[in-house]
């Protein structure tokens, strides 16, 4: 065990500071949930892609550097102490991204991983249906073979950057005598299909940060299907456990909020409870956690070990964390904390954002009700209900 | 960077892990509850030895192991798992370095083979568990290690909830030091994630054998998201103690105050979820949750370690956000 980062890994964080320093907007863009904000972010993308900085632990040939977990960790330490812009492409490059290398044949990793990491194409998902929340087994959705092609017929819910997105991935039911996760398929479908009708969703914030999908007849290549077919529940597994665990939440960017924190706590301590300052360093404690548990988790996983149940912990963690952190600040800007913008606004709203992001946390991605369910059983053990 | 063990480092532990889980069982401290059984004792003592647990981070001109401090806070946390009684985590991992850094080699020697006990004394509470058997004290005096013999210092027994926990206030306890009092700190840590952990398995058990309603209780999703909870904790407290073993600075006490409110936690969780037979004597969960209490204010208590830290974080100059973990 040590905890000394090596010489070619600081040389990495140099070279990743530098060309930050040089590159990151100026000012923080719009809303990625608006159609200005959601331009500049892919216009980001495109420059990340341009410096090979896009996703740096993919292999080469796709446009990556075919870096270790540990040095995306210090790649996403200095992305976020540079305050750079929010990854318009994640739900590609961190979620479907690995999943295609994982399940894809050749000819999908040639046609859909370089576009995804040039910011070409941005994706969206499509998990969720009116009847199927954290019961994501009852997907009543369907795919039909007609000779060569899907056709798609259903409803999908909370598809996150589907207003503005290009493509979207998601389980639909595959064989229609199945029932609960057996008979599902992963399939890949474009946003701007015939008989697909995208209804934007207004969030918390009012901006369409979601949609609601409604496939009419949807006809789909049959070589969409990612994974075999009627075996989309363990290729949609392999992805819900990237996104609970590893790649969607590095430690980083709760470092800079608890940073911030800090900073916001001691602009304001003259004027606190005495109660405040404890609940700042818990915040900033747990984000050291979150970094520890992190390295360790990427340690296990360069080592040959791979996470599965245990990356709901993980959720629970980062998740909960963020919302009481984000609640700290709530409370230490006091009348201030409502407004969003001008006079007396604290950094132009941004807490207030990062609050209401943060209630999200705990529903998307499997709610922890969820994660705490699948930790009782499948860790410590526990009967089924 | 690399923060797991090593297969060999790993295999250390593991060992440590069965030969307490054979050994230091639950009958094997109702037995010492009951009666003095002090050649019980002996024998697991001269175990020790045997294993090389006691020489595990001496120098290998000592007969010592030579491995790195955080294998001894891996084993803290076995020691935790079990409750162990006997000061081998407070010998081997506090005084054995310190007295290799002191070069008092004979004292060193004794100590590896079995034949001496050196307590260490925690310079804020001179509370020392098992002083009645030690051979010599060591404390931290004006910045300095220092040995004291047993003939030097007046005992006084406390009494303690823990009834496995002999408890004394040394006379002399010195003004501290930090190469005594970090790897107590560390290590007390790493024992009471073990303890939370053990007590996390004693109410799974419980809830998979208690039937309530026609079902085990276990199935409940009120047992299961509190029990689920602990666990969480636990995962995201073992790491940072792990780090401060690795590298000493402010995840120290981090450490230590995480690794507190986690024992907490665990300890009213665990009760809870056993119900009234957690309120009793005869059900093994109490052994493990007076430990938990007693050792939360061991090494510097929380209020001891938040304030370290809060003049580290709120200090003007303080290196906080991406990056800075393993630097500060």
């Amino acid at each position: 065990m040590d905890a000394v980062f090596s010489d070619s890994q600081n040389q990495f964080r140099q070279e990743v500071r530098d060309w930050l320093s040089a590159n990151v907007p100026g000012e923080r863009l719009p809303s990625l949930d608006t159609q200005k904000g959601f331009d500049l972010h892919r216009a980001w993308e495109k420059k990340l892609h341009a410096g090979n900085w896009g996703m740096v632990t993919w292999p080469e040939e796709f446009g990556g550097r075919g870096c270790s977990l540990t040095d995306w960790l210090i790649f996403e330490e200095e992305y976020y102490r540079a305050d750079a812009p929010l990854r318009v492409s994640q739900n590609g490059i961190f979620l479907l991204g690995p999943t295609i290398m994982e399940y894809g044949t050749d000819e999908q990793k040639e046609r859909f991983l370089k576009p995804m990491a040039a910011g070409d194409e941005i994706w969206a998902q499509a998990w969720s249906e009116p009847g199927a929340g954290s019961d994501m087994a009852a997907i009543r959705s369907k795919a039909v073979r007609d000779g060569d092609e899907y056709v798609i017929s259903g409803q999908k819910i909370w598809s996150s950057r589907a207003v503005f997105a290009d493509w979207c991935f998601g389980l639909f039911r595959t064989d229609p005598e199945s029932s609960r996760h057996h008979g599902l398929s992963k399939i890949l479908v474009p946003l701007d299909s015939p008989g697909l009708t995208v209804r934007p969703i207004a969030q918390l914030d009012g901006d369409p940060g979601f949609a609601e999908l409604f496939f009419d007849e949807v006809r789909v290549p049959v070589s969409n299907l990612l994974g075999p077919e009627n075996g989309g529940w363990g290729v949609a597994m392999a992805t819900a456990g990237f996104e609970r665990g590893l790649l969607l939440r590095s430690p980083a960017r709760f470092q800079a909020a608890a940073a911030r924190l800090v900073k916001l706590y001691k602009q304001n301590a003259n004027r606190l409870s005495s109660g405040i300052k404890e609940q700042v360093l818990q915040a900033w404690g747990d984000t050291e956690r979150f970094t520890a548990a992190t390295y360790a988790l990427v340690a296990q996983v360069d080592s040959g070990a791979s996470i599965s149940s245990e990356a709901s912990a993980n959720k629970i963690f980062w998740s909960e964390m963020d919302r009481t952190m984000h609640r700290t600040a709530m409370t230490i800007m006091g009348m201030h904390a409502e407004l969003e913008e001008g006079d007396g606004a604290i950094e132009n709203g941004r807490w207030l954002d990062g609050y209401m992001f943060s209630l999200a946390g705990p529903i998307y991605a499997g709610t922890n009700e969820i994660q705490r369910n699948i930790l009782a059983e499948r860790v410590l053990g526990l009967p089924r209900q | 960077m690399n923060l797991i063990y090593t297969s060999d480092q790993q295999e250390l532990i593991d060992a440590a892990d069965s030969f307490f889980a054979g050994e230091h069982t639950v009958e094997y401290m109702r037995n010492l509850l009951e009666s003095d059984a002090s050649d019980d004792t002996q024998t697991l003592w001269n175990n020790f030895a045997e294993l090389g647990l006691l020489g595990l981070v001496a120098p290998e001109e000592n007969s010592g192991l030579a491995q790195d401090f955080s294998v001894m806070a891996g084993i803290a946390e076995m020691a935790g798992n079990v409750a162990l009684t006997e000061p081998l985590i407070e010998i081997a991992g506090i005084s054995v370095p310190v007295l290799a850094q002191m070069g008092a080699t004979d004292e060193l020697n004794a100590v590896i083979s079995g034949d001496l006990k050196v307590l260490p004394v925690c310079g804020l509470s001179g509370m020392v568990s098992h002083a009645d058997t030690a051979d010599m004290f060591l404390i931290g005096e004006g910045g300095k290690a220092r040995l004291l013999d047993k003939s030097d210092v007046t005992l006084t027994p406390l009494k303690s909830i823990d009834p496995l926990r002999k408890l004394y206030k040394v006379s002399h306890a010195g003004d501290g030091l930090e190469a005594i009092d970090q790897r107590g700190a560390i290590l007390n840590a790493s024992f009471l994630c073990g303890l939370s952990k053990r007590m996390v398995t004693l109410s799974v058990d419980y809830a998979k054998d208690r039937e309530q309603f026609g079902k085990q209780i276990g199935s409940f999703q009120a047992i299961k998201h509190q029990l689920a909870n602990v666990h969480t904790q636990i995962e995201f407290t073992r790491p940072i103690v792990q780090l401060a073993a690795t590298q000493n600075g402010r995840c120290v006490h981090q450490a230590k105050v995480s690794s507190i409110d986690t024992a907490m936690l665990a300890a009213e969780t665990a009760i809870q979820v056993h119900g009234g037979m957690g309120y009793t004597f005869e059900v093994s969960l109490h052994m493990f949750m007076k430990r938990a209490w007693a050792l939360c204010g061991e090494w510097g208590d929380r209020n001891h370690h938040i304030n370290i830290l809060e003049t580290m974080i709120l200090a003007d100059d303080a290196e906080l956000g991406p990056g800075t973990t393993f630097s500060y």
